[in-house]
């Protein structure tokens, strides 16, 4: 199958005082329909910037390189117009925080009816109807559309993001960071609802996420990215039994579950985007480096069917 | 973990109230007789011994961060007594708790917002001996002397808590540094005055997942250097399952379950705790599995549900549980915004509005000549309802165009001990 997005060598350079931050650097990825990605990192890896360079959401100003391919489209080379046609319509994302992303002084129904009529000319009558069904499909009783955001709970705000998001039938979901700032039990609520909407609709996800629990319970393949560049990709079973790149490894024997006997982390810290390391930019903390890491910037290279790395020794964690 | 020699008692929380009063327009707060108020913190009694992490674990909104900020007494309780160090100190103030502050420290969340952004990290650090500085038997605050011994200690602590190299950072200013090394910044100056007690409110989930088992590691070290006792407030039970030697799980206000961290999670006895377990993640993408979860989410505060708070969602919830006239309408509201469901129920039960709920009672003012189709309405109602709630309901009767149903009285809910923990649920009792 044609993969419904294709990023290709993807750079995005956020203009600042001090210099240009490189947030990605010739980033490649993909996605099939009806396919859930996670692209997994920590603060600064880059992670979010991709969501914005998708949806053509980046502050003015900044510099962006490469193609995002969306159903054969580069939408870089996309007009404000065309762009605004397509958001909503056929890639939709959903945010951390939805009290930032509701407007207060709108009530719910007419962030549905703006949203659907924005898009198509339909009657005011139409939009409605289709407000009312899309909320209910999340749960929350009509009644409640004429409510403002603040008087909904939470979990709830976050499922009228969702119904939001949806309710022109995108084809792609950007969800980033979709349940951070949800409680645990909703969290785990909210993740199973976009797993069913994501099967009745044949969506495709990307799930933009630091926590890599989520990405081993909803994810079909996973992305992980550090300092702005991609350095693993694979099918979540191969990146969470074979990590090929030490960050990975780093990343996943970090976590804290229920079964961890001994604390692991990562040696130092996140490198300056605006200097970043030479060569392999992960060098400066990976317990393996060489000094061919310092001077090459590794390739990303296919190890196995479907997962890539980028390290000159990943052929030695197979 | 092996279970530390339990030493003295550094913290007893004595049934433990705080309300906070709701905001509301004066006009209205005239006409309402009752007072609302949030009970963030309602009757929570527990003890720390020396060189103990008890963890305090819970969902926003449950009043664990109430319990910590009245811990230290930056918050005053409502009712009920806090002992520090055997001292009763839930009324003192001024001078004295100033003093006591010296021995209690607390962090919170987020070290960005912890730090001054325009105080340099040395002095930040430092900047709590300037406070207690007359406690330490120094007259003159200005003396280089004085000057001379903050910045030695101020050095160390930033070495202890590796805050390294520590010369460098000293002039430093926050946005400078990383949030490992904000975080550290922040432990370095609750650690400068030696405190028996350090009250941990979230101070880890900010950071990094690399960089949060470093920041662990060494409150683990502090606690085994210096004898150092925690109050760990967190939401994540798989870090408080590494740290914590006790753990108390709490739901709107209450503490359901406490005891040995490992026997809890050995064998969680509240339906909560045994929620709250299942919904960590496991990173392990072979053990996908489905999950029971409790329905909703925790309920508004100002009005906790009769009975066990945790009743309304609980999957293993019993008719004695607690259920009252509100449980019902909710259930009715739920039912009714599922029109697959309800069919036509709205035009007979509907608008949800209508209905008047008075503890055990819930009843419905029927449309002229549906008295009896709405009695027959509620009875098919009930029986799609949760189990439990049907036979909490003594009766559907009328009373002239009135639909009443009663509920039954719950039984009284008590906490139990289980072995060595107490647990806050009827089945236990």
């Amino acid at each position: 199958m044609d993969p419904m997005l294709q990023v290709q060598d993807l750079s995005v350079h956020y203009k600042t005082r001090r210099g240009f931050v490189r947030a990605l650097e010739e980033l490649r990825l993909d996605a099939i329909q009806g396919e859930t990605v996670g692209v997994v990192g920590e603060t600064g890896s880059g992670k979010s910037t991709l969501g914005k360079a998708i949806l053509g959401i980046l502050p003015a100003g900044t510099q962006v390189d490469g193609k995002i391919l969306f159903r054969g489209r580069d939408l870089t080379q996309l007009s404000n117009q065309m762009y605004r046609r397509l958001r909503g319509e056929e890639i939709a994302l959903i945010f951390q925080d939805p009290m930032t992303r509701l407007n207060p002084l709108m009530t719910i129904m007419d962030h549905f009816v703006e949203e659907i009529r924005d898009h198509e000319s339909v009657s005011a009558d139409e939009a409605r109807r289709r407000a009312r069904e899309a909320l209910v499909s999340m749960g929350i009783h009509e009644s409640r559309i004429k409510n403002y955001p603040h008087e909904f709970s939470g979990g709830m705000r976050q499922r009228i993001m969702i119904a939001l998001a949806i309710v022109l039938k995108p084809s792609l979901l950007i969800a980033d960071e979709p349940t951070t700032s949800l409680d645990v039990i909703v969290e785990s609520q909210i993740l199973g609802i976009l797993q069913d909407l994501k099967r009745a609709y044949s969506m495709s996800l990307l799930l933009i996420t630091h926590n890599l629990g989520i990405v081993a319970e909803v994810c079909d393949r996973v992305a992980v990215l550090y300092a702005g560049k991609l350095v693993e990709l694979g099918p979540v079973r191969d990146i969470f039994r074979k990590p090929l790149h030490p960050y990975t490894q780093g990343l996943l024997s970090s976590i804290i579950h229920l079964e961890t006997k001994e604390l692991h982390s990562i040696e130092g810290s996140p490198p300056n985007m605006i200097a970043p390391p030479s060569g392999c930019r992960f060098h400066p903390r990976c317990p393996y480096a060489q000094s061919i890491c310092v001077e090459r910037l590794p390739p990303l290279v296919e190890f196995e069917p479907g997962h890539f790395a980028a390290c000159h020794f990943g052929d030695k964690f197979l | 973990m092996a279970q530390p020699e339990l030493g003295d008692e550094i913290l007893r929380l004595d049934n433990l109230n705080v309300h906070f009063p709701v905001k509301m327009p004066f006009v209205q707060r005239l006409l309402q007789r009752e007072k609302a108020v949030v009970h963030a913190v309602d009757g929570v009694s527990f003890s720390i011994h020396s060189g103990e992490i008890l963890g305090l674990v819970g969902e926003s909104g449950c009043g664990k961060t109430t319990v910590g900020k009245a811990s230290v007494r930056l918050l005053n309780p409502t009712s009920g007594r806090i002992f520090f160090a055997g001292q009763d100190i839930s009324k003192i103030g001024g001078r004295s708790l100033r003093t006591l502050r010296r021995k209690m420290q607390i962090i919170f969340q987020d070290p960005h917002a912890s730090l001054n952004p325009a105080m340099a990290i040395g002095r930040a650090i430092g900047h709590p001996l300037w406070i207690h500085g007359s406690e330490f038997g120094i007259q003159n605050l200005s003396s280089t002397v004085f000057r001379e011994r903050v910045q030695q200690r101020v050095l160390s602590t930033m070495r202890e808590v590796g805050l390294t190299p520590e010369e460098q950072l000293y002039d430093k200013f926050p946005g400078d540094l990383s949030g490992g090394q904000k975080q550290r910044a922040v432990i370095a100056r609750a650690l400068i005055l030696e405190p028996d007690l350090l009250v941990v409110d979230e101070g880890v989930s900010m950071l990094d997942m690399s960089i949060r088992a470093k920041v662990l590691e060494l409150m683990l070290d502090l606690k085994r250097q210096h004898g150092l006792t925690y109050l760990f407030i967190t939401h994540d039970l798989a870090t408080a399952k590494f740290i914590c030697d006790r753990l108390a799980i709490m739901y709107l206000g209450r503490i359901v379950e406490i005891g040995p961290a490992r026997d809890i999670y050995a064998d969680p006895k509240h339906p909560y705790t045994k929620a709250l377990l299942q919904v960590v993640p496991i990173p392990d993408p072979d053990k996908r599995k489905e999950k029971v979860l409790p329905r909703g989410e925790v309920p508004d505060a100002v009005h906790p549900p009769a009975g066990c708070r945790f009743h309304p969602r609980c999957p293993a919830v019993l008719p004695s549980c607690g259920w009252e006239g509100r449980d019902f309408v909710d259930f009715l509201d739920e039912h009714l915004s599922d029109p697959k469901r309800a069919g036509d129920d709205e035009l007979v039960l509907g608008p949800i509005e209508n209905w008047r709920t008075n503890g055990l009672v819930a009843s419905l003012e029927a449309k002229p000549l549906n008295i009896e189709e709405a009695v027959e309405r509620v009875k098919a109602v009930l029986a799609e309802a949760p189990i439990a709630m049907a036979q909490a309901i003594e009766s559907v009767s009328t009373h002239k165009r009135t639909v009443i149903i009663h509920f039954r009285p719950p039984n009284e809910l008590r906490q139990t001990q289980v072995g060595d923990r107490i647990v806050e649920c009827l089945l236990y009792q």
